[in-house]
């Protein structure tokens, strides 16, 4: 087809015919054969990596561009390459979730009509940061320019950046409080904002004066309007070599090649079948001053999730049972869900080869309507999605682990990502000025286990594979607080044969202001928000707030006393409560409060990761060097490992291998002795299933589910051998 | 085409082989001859002779046992047919109190016992623990896998099973 010019077709005919193309031939806008591949694999390989070498120096150029340390430090940015039907070819490193929100992006601006109005033309910039049009969450804006050559559409560039203010109801991006759209921030809707490759004043104006601290979403707008030109100037520069013509099919075969791999990834790598499991978040958010009575303000979010791999390589994720959607601000959308699985199979599947949408067109979500995968709502806030996103896509990396534990793949195994708790701040800044951030520090959790060794501390999170916490010093140039402590909290990943990773805490002390307010959000309440995986525990995820108001840490300073720079390790009587005299706050759920002052100390504490496999068979050896660096106590090591220690001359943990044995077998003991059988629970707890004996939030969960899911009405139904409408009073 | 030896395979699910290696073989391109490989390496280390299918878990298989495809644990403990749940005939213990989360969360702040319970599924022979479970009062217990044993071999794997009379 080499002979075919560029289409002539306008651009709305041509997404349509693609789409047609692939529902006719299954293959992606109709390419059965790939012939540019066959003929020259070498050039065709050779040229792949040159557009993704455009595309991680457009990335690494945008960042010195940027003034926000969410993109400077931590890389909250990726870009990407499209075809005009606004199909991924490929992409940077980075938060690659937004490779395929991007697509939708530029899809909907063609299926709505933008070739005659607004227009797009050379030099074009159109910016969104709607969940609904395409993006997670409203902090996440997008910029893309069309690519034309030879005076024809002949690509996009696009580039985002997770901004740290989008001027909400509360400071920062995940905006925690927001309970319907009109509370989210400044929303910028499929909106040409530049032309002639510049960004107009008026749009400038109008973020200049709708966020606390424009500078980071102005700055990164620059940083990434450079990095879409220079894609895009690199892009007509190959096009002038390669010719229009291959171009435009080798862009194609491009996608159709990574929908082939990951096919076939799929068959090489895991096992056909039926995968299930499931994950819970608590929202708690009574009583809390902002929050508007517009629904329940607590609740108990079920996720089930059903994987089905076909003999074809296919994979299939299907989220119904689950809750529907609400009045809070973790609503998520389809291009949100979309994104979620498209993040997850790049670290997980993809990892070689041509990584670009044509892996994403090689499964397939089912996404009950109503529910918050799918709100049918489009007033519906999803600034905080991350918050169900994150616990639903761990259940997606526990489900493939599974398959590529049965198909020995141990090494791939991975028990998953957890949530990420966020904290964001606003107020007066400790230059007196105005100001507002999220506080990125959270990109850097532990993570679960491998199927063979401990998971990694403090050091992954699921939406950016790259992750990264960032100095101390640059968030403290930042902020109005000042680090008095940053710790690996002692265990605090799953336990396990191979423990989760570890999370770290930090302790902050108040400076220089005297209105800041401080918010938190994606950290689950009264459930654990992820789990293990072949007899590991979930990793401890429910943590409260804990903070001193009014402290005489200034005093203890002047005197030279002992400081708290941790919560300590006894859940009864923090460290702060020992150290510190002052008002202390325990509380649970989003931080949502009156404003803190110079001299009120605060910490905020992150996810550890879930276990993997049975805690007695855990390495004593490993167990000693984990409680010599503080990643689990001696106490962990005894009661829940079965490990027991010695120590050397010097004082250092030794494990002592015999009494080690000798322990757990006894605990193997005591546990044949505890557990009864299954059946035997079952008929007991059925009684009081029947009698729908649960917390109001639990039944009001499963009402919900029951409501929304003839599947979890069956299923229900059957496992307990009782009418689950009837039980929970639904029509 | 990338294949390692068997005792490689072995230290590699042993948690044993050094981590540069174990690294490069993740960043390397698959070994297609893995999974017999990886079964004949499970085959050693359990103790019993019927031969092993697929693996579902750290110490369960599916195996052939005489006519039938049972889930069995390590230790030799059949949980039956597997195509049915091994978890509704494994041992239980529930912890659903302040008290029996603490054992196992020492220092951080603890689920709400009427939110949520730890599930753990044994084998009631030698008291492996296979998997926990997270999940609100009342979810019903999850059927982890159900793998299509017959389409893997069959289409996948170029092998396909020998018809089996039960569980088939
Ligand atoms: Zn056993």
């Amino acid at each position: 087809m080499l002979d075919k010019p560029a289409s002539a077709l306008r651009i709305r005919e041509r997404l349509l015919e693609s789409e047609r193309l692939m529902e006719e031939t299954g293959c992606y806008d109709g390419i059965t054969e790939l012939h540019l591949r066959n003929q020259d694999p070498l050039k065709f390989e050779t040229l792949h990596t040159k557009l993704r070498a455009y595309c991680v120096s457009a990335r690494e150029m945008a960042r010195r561009i940027s003034a926000s340390p969410g993109v400077r430090e931590v890389g909250e940015m990726v870009v990407a390459i499209y075809t005009p039907e606004g199909d991924a070819i490929a992409l940077s490193n980075g938060i690659m979730v937004h490779v395929h929100t991007m697509s939708r992006f530029i899809k909907w601006m063609i299926r709505n009509g933008y070739e005659e109005n607004p227009r797009i033309r050379d030099g074009d910039i159109f910016a969104n940061n709607d969940a609904f049009i395409g993006t997670v969450q409203v902090p996440d804006v997008m910029d893309v320019v069309p690519i034309f050559h030879s005076g024809k559409l002949v690509g996009w560039a696009g580039a985002v950046c997770h901004e740290l203010e989008a001027g909400g109801i509360t400071p920062g991006g995940d905006v925690a409080l927001a309970q319907e759209r009109f509370t989210e921030g400044l929303f910028v809707c499929a909106e040409k904002v530049g032309e002639n490759d510049e960004l107009r004043r008026d749009y400038v104006i109008r973020c200049e004066r709708n966020l606390r601290m424009p500078i980071y979403w102005v700055l990164d707008e620059k940083a990434k309007v450079a990095s879409c030109i220079d894609m895009r100037e690199s892009v007509k520069g190959l096009i002038d070599e390669i010719g229009l013509d291959y171009w435009m099919q080798v862009s194609k075969e491009f996608i159709e090649e990574g929908r082939r791999a990951q096919l076939a990834r799929t068959r090489q790598l895991t096992v056909p079948g039926i995968y299930r499991g499931h994950t819970f978040y608590g929202h708690v958010t009574k009583g809390k001053p902002g929050y508007q009575p517009l629904g329940d303000p607590d609740w108990l979010y079920n996720m089930p999730i059903e994987m089905e791999i076909t003999s074809d390589g296919k994979i299939i994720m299907d989220f119904e049972g689950t809750q529907p959607w609400g009045y809070h601000s973790m609503n998520c959308t389809p291009a949100g869900m979309d994104g979620g699985m498209f993040v997850t199979l790049t670290q997980h599947m993809n990892f070689e080869g041509l990584v670009n949408d044509g892996a994403w067109m090689a499964t397939e979500l089912k996404l009950p309507a109503g529910t918050w995968t799918n709100p049918d709502n489009e007033m519906v806030a999803t600034a905080t999605s991350w918050a169900l996103l994150l616990p639903a896509y761990g259940v997606f990396q526990r489900l493939l682990s599974r398959s590529f534990i049965a198909r020995g793949f141990v090494e791939e195994a991975f028990v998953g990502q957890v949530n990420s708790p966020m904290i964001e701040m606003g107020g007066q800044s400790q230059y007196g000025t105005p100001f507002g951030m999220a506080h990125f520090e959270c990109a850097a959790a532990g993570s679960g286990a491998l199927a063979i060794k401990d998971g990694l501390d403090t050091a992954y999170v699921g939406w950016n594979p790259e992750s990264d916490m960032g100095n101390i010093e640059i968030w403290e140039q930042n902020m109005p607080m000042l680090y008095i402590g940053r710790s690996i909290v002692p265990n605090s990943g799953g336990a396990g044969k191979y423990r989760g990773g570890c999370s770290f805490l930090s302790t902050w002390l108040v400076s220089k202001t005297d209105h800041l307010r401080l918010v938190t959000s994606e950290h689950s309440s009264r459930v654990f928000d992820n789990g293990g995986l072949c007899g590991g525990y979930p990793a401890p995820t429910c943590q409260k707030h804990r903070a001193v108001r009014d402290s005489n840490i200034f005093e203890l300073a002047e005197n030279g006393a002992p400081l708290a720079h941790h919560t300590g390790t006894n859940p009864y009587r923090s460290e702060l409560e020992v150290r510190l005299e002052g008002e202390h706050v325990t509380l649970e759920g989003p931080y949502i409060t009156a404003p803190h002052k110079t001299g009120d100390v605060f910490t905020h504490s992150y996810n550890g990761g879930g276990g993997y496999g049975d805690v007695l068979e855990r390495d004593p050896v490993k167990t000693a060097w984990d409680v010599e660096n503080g990643f689990l106590t001696k106490e962990a090591a005894e009661g829940i490992f079965g490990i027991v220690l010695d120590e050397d001359e010097e004082g250092f943990p030794v494990a002592n291998i015999e009494a080690t044995k000798r322990h757990r077998a006894d605990m193997r003991a005591k546990r044949l002795a505890r557990a009864r059988p299954v059946s035997e629970w079952i008929a007991k707890e059925r009684e009081r299933v029947k009698a729908a004996d649960f917390a109001p939030e639990v039944k009001k969960m499963y009402a919900s589910a029951i409501k929304l899911s003839p599947r979890f009405t069956r299923d229900f139904s059957t496992f307990w051998d009782v009418d689950a409408k009837s039980t929970f009073g639904v029509e | 085409m990338t294949s390692y030896s068997k005792e490689v395979i072995a230290d590699l699910v042993a948690g044993t082989l050094p981590w540069p290696q174990t690294r490069r073989i993740m960043s390397a391109y698959k070994d297609d001859d893995r999974f017999f490989k990886y079964v004949a390496v499970l085959q050693d280390r359990v103790g019993w002779k019927d031969p092993i299918l697929l693996p579902v878990g750290d110490h369960l298989f599916i195996c052939q046992s005489g006519d039938e495809r049972v889930t069995k644990c390590e230790c030799g403990h059949s949980f039956g047919d597997y195509r049915k749940n091994w978890k509704l005939k494994a041992a239980i213990i529930v912890r659903d109190s302040e008290e029996s989360l603490r054992e196992i969360y020492p220092n951080s702040d603890l689920p709400d016992p009427d939110w949520m319970e730890i599930r753990e599924f044994i084998c009631p022979e030698c008291g492996t623990l296979h998997e926990v479970e997270a999940a609100a009062p009342g979810y019903p217990i999850v059927h982890d896998f159900e793998p299509d044993l017959e389409g893997l071999y069959r289409d996948w794997l170029g092998k396909p099973l020998v018809s089996s009379n039960k569980g088939g």
